[in-house]
């Protein structure tokens, strides 16, 4: 009986009943317009910035010893300590292994580079390119066993003249940065000759090595001052095998800070410490956490007059109805059996008006996102449940007021005959 | 001896100070008797009844009915006591719009209790209006409201019946159907209260008590005494 009244009452009243709803609708729309726009241009918008580069630097530790007699102090010395090239397949074994979008190891050294117009000490830099590695079980069983990166994958944005090295076993190309291409007057497709002393180990006495320019780079930032070669050929020249200087690492941190990814890297590589660039990191975190507060009071407001307008509503459905609840209370209605009916009403209001205003709130969230960020949004699922329950939580507690009065009604007042 | 059923003691109903609506009101009502009730505008007869419907409450005095003192009950007690024991007839019917006529007798067994939709059909089919079940109260006449109103009065088996007026939107031949319902339902041992601005509806009843400004000027059971 009490789903025959709540029905009938609903299909008598359907323009109010519609009024309601639609009131709900604006909220939910825009509740989930803007929670997709920001879950998704979160995401997207670190992603946007991990294409500026790593986020995350990886060094082997270090150890200072300090140097002098007792009284005088000469200074620290710093042993020079590396990573082994065999651990780096590690970092994609983390728990957030899944939100490490690439990583770069680096090897660098001072050599001279020759070419016909000059000669010049310029810093060589081995690295991968565009590199498919390993990644060992039982660490990661469940994951891929091979995965590519290297500064390609990391560095997207790098405006590149010519080509990225593609052979990972490519050992006589190179790029060279702007600067580099500039000061030893060379463009792609030359070739120029370097060469390296190592002054402590005597092992190489100025063996020449010749390169071909495929590609120069411009990123009118330091590496548009160094020559860029794969890791095996910086190994080869510096006799370090199997050694690194340091790993770059491009994480996607939305949902967690940086910071946890290096100490889990710090976990699997004991001898290794991650350095985040806090920077980039905090500039990230900032913008995002703006554009978050800006989502959630907007949010707040639109459910704030959703739910305005759902009292409004309802208060004047109450009055309307005021001889009906009166004459249910003198037939016998107990005080809960109406709230019963108004807030079940409430709830359906709250479920029709948030399963509507989710669907309409995924178009806005397009409009959003192609106006505003100029990027495609991608619908949210797992948010309707949360949009239900904002919109059936706003539905009933804009009929508190209303319900109130509607217990207050007095039936021998509201039937009065005379 | 008959047996009271409803019995007022000094009932005051005072809304301020300058608005004494019944003053001091001593009222027995014994069990079966059909008691009509007259008065002009004003002078507290709907107060009267919805008294004894629990429907109001006093300013002073005790009312007992059923052998219950009402006026130490709670809201939620009220509502109880009223659905087991008083039904309620109005002079505008007052029938859900959206209901049909057995929604609306039903609503009101739904609110004692458990629904039981053949007892509400007997009852309706008792008023006469079995072949109009599935009307809403705008597709019937004054009068079949009316007899809906009764039947929804009569669900739940109540000792008291309280009728304010209810031939007052009738015509003549509604308004007789009407009162020849009424007259077989207190054959039949109802407890009937009818308030009426009309002498020969007054007549009907056993005992006739007229009330000016509050207060019992004239009953007609005394008179016999």
């Amino acid at each position: 009986m009490f789903f025959r009244i709540l029905w009938k009452s609903f299909l008598k009243r359907k323009s109010r009943i519609a009024i309601a709803v639609i009131s709900v609708i604006i909220g939910a729309a825009i509740a989930t317009a803007l929670l997709t726009v920001s879950l998704d241009v979160n995401e997207k918008v670190s992603y946007e910035f991990r294409k500026y580069g790593a986020n995350l630097l990886v060094v082997p530790y270090s150890d200072t010893i300090e140097v002098g007699f007792p009284g005088v102090e000469f200074g620290t010395v710093t042993e020079q300590r590396y990573i082994n090239e065999s651990d780096i397949w590690k970092i994609k074994t983390i728990f957030w292994r899944n939100n490490v979008l690439g990583f770069a190891p680096f090897l660098y050294q001072v050599i001279t580079a020759h070419s016909e117009q000059a000669e010049q000490r310029i810093v060589l830099a081995g690295t991968y390119f565009n590199k498919t590695i390993q990644i060992l079980s039982p660490y990661a069983p469940q994951d891929s066993q091979t995965f590519t990166t290297g500064v390609q994958a990391i560095n997207p944005w790098w405006h590149i003249k010519g080509e990225w090295i593609s052979d990972q076993n490519d050992t006589s190309s190179c790029m060279i940065g702007a600067n580099v291409a500039e000061i030893l007057n060379l463009s792609v497709g030359d070739t120029f000759s370097i060469s390296y002393i190592d002054q402590y180990n005597s092992t190489d006495n100025g063996t020449m090595y010749n390169l071909t320019v495929v590609g120069i780079i411009m990123t009118e930032g330091y590496e548009d001052s160094q020559i860029f070669v794969n890791l095996q050929v910086a190994q080869q020249i510096t006799g370090r095998f199997g050694k690194l200087h340091t790993i770059q690492v491009s994480a996607l941190c939305n949902a967690c800070p940086v910071e946890t990814f290096a100490m889990e890297i710090e976990e699997l590589i004991p001898y290794v410490e991650g350095r985040s660039v806090k920077q980039l990191v905090h500039a990230e975190m900032d913008i995002l956490g703006k554009i978050e507060d800006m989502m959630f009071l907007i949010t707040i407001v639109a459910l704030i007059a959703s739910a305005l307008g759902v009292m409004t509503t309802m208060i004047t459905s109450v009055i309307e109805r005021q001889k009906e609840i009166g004459l249910m209370k003198s037939v016998g209605a107990e005080n809960k059996k109406i709230v019963a009916l108004f807030f079940s009403e409430a709830t359906i209001i709250g479920v029709i008006g948030g399963i509507l205003g989710y669907l309409v709130g995924l178009v806005l969230s397009q409009f959003i996102g192609l106006s505003v960020f100029s990027l495609s949004i991608n619908p949210r699922i797992e948010i309707l449940p949360i949009i239900l329950g904002i919109s059936i939580g706003v539905a009933l507690l804009a009929s508190i007021i209303p319900v109130r009065r509607a217990i207050n009604v007095e039936p021998a007042i509201v039937l009065r005959g005379e | 001896m008959d047996t009271e059923i409803i019995k007022l003691n000094k009932i005051a109903k005072i809304y301020d100070e300058n608005t004494h609506v019944l003053e001091n009101l001593d009222l027995v009502i014994r069990l079966g008797e059909w008691t009509s009730v007259m008065g002009p505008s004003g002078s507290g007869k709907t107060t009267l009844l919805n008294i004894i419907g629990c429907l109001d409450s006093t300013t002073k005095g005790s009312v007992i009915i059923n052998g219950k003192e009402i006026t130490t009950l709670n809201q939620v007690q009220l509502t109880r006591f009223r659905r087991e024991n008083i039904g309620l007839i109005f002079q505008q019917y007052h029938l859900i719009p959206y209901l049909t006529a057995l929604e609306n007798v039903l609503l009101a067994q739904y609110y004692h209790g458990s629904v039981d939709e053949i007892k509400a059909k007997n009852v309706l089919n008792r008023v006469g209006m079995g072949h109009r079940l599935d009307h809403i109260p705008a597709h019937l006449s004054g009068g079949e409201q009316q007899r809906v109103c009764i039947a929804r009065a009569l669900i739940n088996d109540p000792k008291i019946l309280l009728a304010d007026e209810p031939t007052g939107n009738l015509d003549q031949k509604n308004g007789d159907l009407v009162l020849t319902l009424i007259k077989e339902l207190h054959q039949e041992g109802h407890t009937i209260i009818v308030i009426t601005h009309n002498p020969e509806i007054a007549k009907l009843g056993q005992r006739i008590i007229t009330l000016i400004d509050g207060k019992i000027c004239a009953d007609s059971s005394c008179m016999e005494n």
